[in-house]
């Protein structure tokens, strides 16, 4: 525990020579008793101070609680029929999906630089603007036809002007995100960490304020394509009663699962995923492979920058309203999300996007609170996951000097 | 000549971008308004109430120059012409692009657009005023011209400059010359002249004393704002600058301070109206309590993963306080109003009063700062700060240590929240949005993290001069954070940083004089 870390190394050779003996059978077996012996070793010093104490009394309550407001939801009064459940799980899995986005560009930049960016939320903002230009631009456009003289661009190609929205909105936030690494944080490579964090905070506020100050502080709605009009979907049956399934969510979910296919296959299968796992691992090291470090960080934060971005513009599709604040709340739930997963771990943050989305949907009605304390539900999580489990559900236990 | 060109080119262009982001957000026209402020003798606005032209050029003509300055390259040896040549180039790029952008938006607004749907800065009034109140084309010539000779002159001024030296000797002699004056051994001893000394501090006191009746009310306002945000940096200095835990939640004291001092002596939701003194002893213990609990399970984190932890905390906080969950309790989003203010002799505090009372609290809050920072306490954070695990080896009880500086911390923060409530006489969830915390880790962070001047300095410049300059009061956050990033890789160590404290043997051990001369 916090107090008196005893030495390790030394410790576990004590025991190797005097639990085991000293002859080596094979080197599998080798690694696995100095696991064990490590294992024991952390059991054996484990005391029992006031954290741990007070660490399992707040782990009993939150437990008992949930169990309770659970069981009250679930047997109690039933307020809510499966058709409620259907529409939280679909919010859920919508925002979910955008949340998962975000939250793997925190993860690939904390993975290479372990600093937070902070400004990754202004980043998704700036996206979500440049897609409502573009849209608002396709719909000044007009493509008259025979039938409809009043048609516009955006209603006569509405895939190419998706396309294309999508493409610019991805594009402007990889542009940003590669300038803000440039600007920001490039400088700072090396210095303690709480600096890049300080300039990281500055680059976000200044992002915030340079979008107000441009395009002003009203919330603006989002010009969808006729066929992708919010508010418009299919009808599912749910215990007798309808359910609508958007035609946006639908569309969000779809495309941010495919992004995350890709990805996923980029850093595994690709040159540069693999130079940015390498970097990752040891940046010293890769480059002395012959990997341009700088280069590779300036693609992770590109990349980051077009999955912010493309969330952005969903953002935007799904939800209509936006203004300068639209990055803010979804950058810290991202962050929260990519913390729940593991940082660092690019399959965590997509479970833990899912997850979260699913736990501030589901979670106020499941535990019989205000549908207004669904932010604190998720900054709760984030509290708790980080008391019982700083690496995350899926990280690996991070090295003291990470955490 | 091949470096400078390119140099010029790259300058160019980021002015160009950088003038044109700053018209679109109407900071030119607020530029040459301050311009026109401060050379107010031709104030008198021209025919027909235009605003004067002359403003607008001196701001271009500023914008050049620093242009041209940019556009020298780093390296000694160039020749007065490849420097020319260089902020030409600079000049010309700029010009054109901020011609370009001036050229096209004052003809597509002659021609009828209206900006205002997309950029509302950019109404047709101010569009005239960036043309000249003349054709966008020839306004756009302009520029370019304006840009091309200023640039010029900035490079030249840069190579001057850069050819003789003679400024950055200067600065050194200087800078040589009072670190000279300061090590000399007479001026220390009159700093160690103990009588003088108090003498010294009676004329501070009394200046202290008489300045808040000197200044009128609305300087009490702004100086009462910067005191209680210096009240806070001292405190979140203890949490980051000494232990150095980053606590992004520090809001969430202030909150709990201001809350409590708000709800026990205001009469609408409770009725209370404890006597003030006792409620100021006990919203400072409920924000120490809150620490407490916040600190116990999280101290054990390092880090971003701190920080996080306490953003968050801060913001359940705020969310809470507002909630239709508490709204018995704390009144909700309406907040609690007309909360006590104290009383001095049975007559209510006036703001002169109020003052000196927060002069005073901030003069204690760095007494005991200072006397902590040198405390054996002060010692084990500053051993935990620079390296936790070798803190831990020597014997430092860690965890002890930086919980009993998270406390100290929450302490200052409640009593800052409790002269916060009672000083505005209202208290609601909006004035402890994340911003606070944010406001308060930079003047910790841009006076110098560990510094106690420091934090004083800071929450002047970071408090108390966005609310002099009202009309930038728009583009206030966005200098700040512009501010932050340039600052961290300018001087990333404070305006004001702390000494590292050397501890050398006692003089009065002659004997051993030989191994401070070995250690030099």
């Amino acid at each position: 525990m916090a107090s008196g870390y005893p030495l390790p190394q030394q410790k576990s050779k004590l025991l190797l020579h005097k639990g085991w003996g000293s002859e080596v059978t094979s080197p599998s077996f080798h690694v696995y008793r100095s696991e064990i012996i490590l294992m024991i070793n952390k059991l054996k010093n484990q005391r029992l101070t006031l954290g741990l104490i007070l660490r399992l009394l707040l782990g009993l309550a939150v437990v008992i609680y949930l169990g309770w407001r659970i069981y009250q939801t679930a047997f109690g009064e039933g307020t809510y029929g499966p058709d409620t459940w259907m529409r939280f799980l679909i919010t859920g899995l919508v925002i979910g999906g955008m949340y998962a986005l975000i939250a793997i560009g925190y993860t690939l930049v904390y993975g290479i630089l372990f600093m937070i960016n902070f400004a990754h939320g202004e980043v998704m903002m700036l996206g979500t603007f440049a897609g409502y230009f573009v849209l608002e631009a396709f719909a000044a456009i007009p493509a008259p036809t025979v039938a409809n003289p009043d048609l516009n661009f955006l209603n006569a190609q509405p895939v190419i002007a998706l396309v294309l929205t999508f493409l610019v909105g991805a594009g402007f936030s990889a542009l940003m995100g590669y300038m803000l690494e440039k600007i920001a944080y490039r400088p700072l490579r090396g210095a303690p960490r709480l600096i890049p964090l300080i300039s990281a905070i500055g680059a976000s506020i200044f992002l915030q304020n340079a979008a107000q100050l441009l395009f002003g502080p009203q919330r603006r709605q989002y010009l969808n394509p006729d066929f992708l009009w919010r508010g418009t979907g299919w009808m599912i049956l749910v215990g007798g009663k309808e359910v609508m399934l958007t035609y946006t969510g639908v569309f969000s979910f779809v495309l941010s699962i495919l992004l995350m296919i890709g990805l996923f296959i980029m850093v595994k299968k690709t040159k540069l995923g693999k130079s940015m796992r390498a970097v990752a691992e040891n940046k010293q090291a890769a480059a002395l492979m012959g990997i341009d470090v700088d280069s590779v960080i300036s693609k992770t934060f590109i990349i980051s920058g077009i999955l912010a971005g493309a969330a952005g513009v969903m953002w935007g599709l799904h939800n209509g309203l936006f203004n300068h604040f639209v990055g803010f709340l979804p950058g810290i739930k991202a962050f929260t999300a990519a913390v729940l997963g593991g940082i660092g771990n690019i399959p965590g943050a997509m479970m833990g996007g899912m997850l979260l989305g699913l736990l501030e949907s589901i979670g106020p009605a499941l535990l019989g609170i205000d549908f207004q304390l669904k932010d604190v539900i998720a900054f709760t999580i984030l509290i708790l996951v980080l008391i019982f489990r700083p690496s995350g559900l899926l990280g690996e236990a991070l090295s003291e000097e990470k955490v | 000549m091949k470096t400078s060109l390119t140099k010029g080119l790259r300058s160019g262009i980021v002015f160009g971008i950088v003038f044109i982001f700053l018209m679109l957000i109407g900071f030119i026209n607020v530029g040459a308004d301050m311009v026109g402020d401060i050379s107010s003798a031709s104030a008198a606005s021209g025919a027909g109430g235009r605003l004067p032209v002359g403003d607008l050029l001196i701001v271009i003509a500023v914008f050049g120059v620093f242009c041209g300055i940019a556009a020298r390259s780093k390296s000694e040896e160039v020749q007065w012409w490849s420097a020319l040549l260089g902020g030409l180039t600079a000049g010309i790029t700029a010009g054109l692009l901020m011609g370009v952008a001036i050229w096209l938006v004052g003809s597509l607004s002659l021609d009828g657009v209206d900006f205002r749907t997309y950029l509302p800065s950019l109404n047709p009034a101010s569009i005239q005023y960036l043309t000249f109140y003349s054709y966008p084309q020839s306004a756009g010539l302009t520029y370019l011209m304006y840009m091309a000779i200023f640039s010029v002159a900035g490079a030249a001024l840069a190579w001057l400059l850069s050819f003789r030296d003679w400024l950055a000797k200067s600065w050194n002699s200087c800078k040589t010359g009072l670190g000279g004056w300061f090590e000399k051994k007479d001026v220390s001893r009159i700093f160690s002249n103990q009588w003088l000394m108090i003498v010294v501090f009676l004329a501070a006191g009394i200046l202290l004393y008489f300045l808040p009746l000197a200044w009128g009310s609305y300087w009490n306002y702004i100086m009462g704002t910067v005191a209680i945000y210096i009240l806070l940096g001292l405190g979140l200095n203890i949490i980051v600058g000494y232990s150095g835990q980053l606590v992004l939640g520090y809001v969430a004291f202030f909150a709990t301070g201001a809350y409590t001092f708000a709800l026990l002596t205001a009469p609408t939701p409770h009725g209370i109206e404890m006597n003030l003194w006792l409620a100021v002893g006990l919203s400072i213990l409920v924000s120490t309590l809150t620490g407490l609990l916040l600190g116990l399970p999280i101290l054990n984190l390092r880090g971003d993963y701190l920080a996080i932890v306490t953003l968050g905390f801060g913001e359940i906080v705020r969310i809470l306080i507002r909630s239709d969950l508490l709204t018995s309790l704390t009144n909700g989003p309406k907040g609690v109003t007309s909360v006590g203010q104290p009383n001095l002799f049975g007559s209510p505090f006036s703001d002169v009063n109020f003052m000196h009372l927060l002069m005073l609290l901030v003069l204690i809050g760095l007494f005991i700062a200072k006397r902590l920072k040198d405390s054996n306490t002060g010692r084990a954070w500053i051993a935990i700060r620079e390296d936790q695990t070798v803190a831990q080896a020597t014997g430092i009880n860690t965890f002890k240590h930086k919980i009993l500086a998270l406390l100290l911390g929450a302490a200052f923060a409640g009593l800052a929240g409790a002269l916060f409530a009672s000083r505005n006489q209202f208290t609601g969830p909006e004035d402890f949005t994340l911003m606070v915390s944010v406001n308060v880790l930079c003047i910790v962070i841009v006076g110098g993290m560990g510094s106690l001047p420091g934090v004083v300095l800071g929450a002047f410049v970071l408090k108390g001069i966005p609310e002099l300059l009202r009309e930038m009061a728009d583009y206030r956050l966005l200098v700040f954070g512009a501010l932050l990033v340039v600052m961290m890789i300018v001087r990333p160590e404070g305006l004001w940083p702390a000494r590292r404290v050397r501890f050398k043997r006692s003089h009065a051990d002659p004997d051993r004089q030989d191994a401070v001369e070995v250690e030099v």
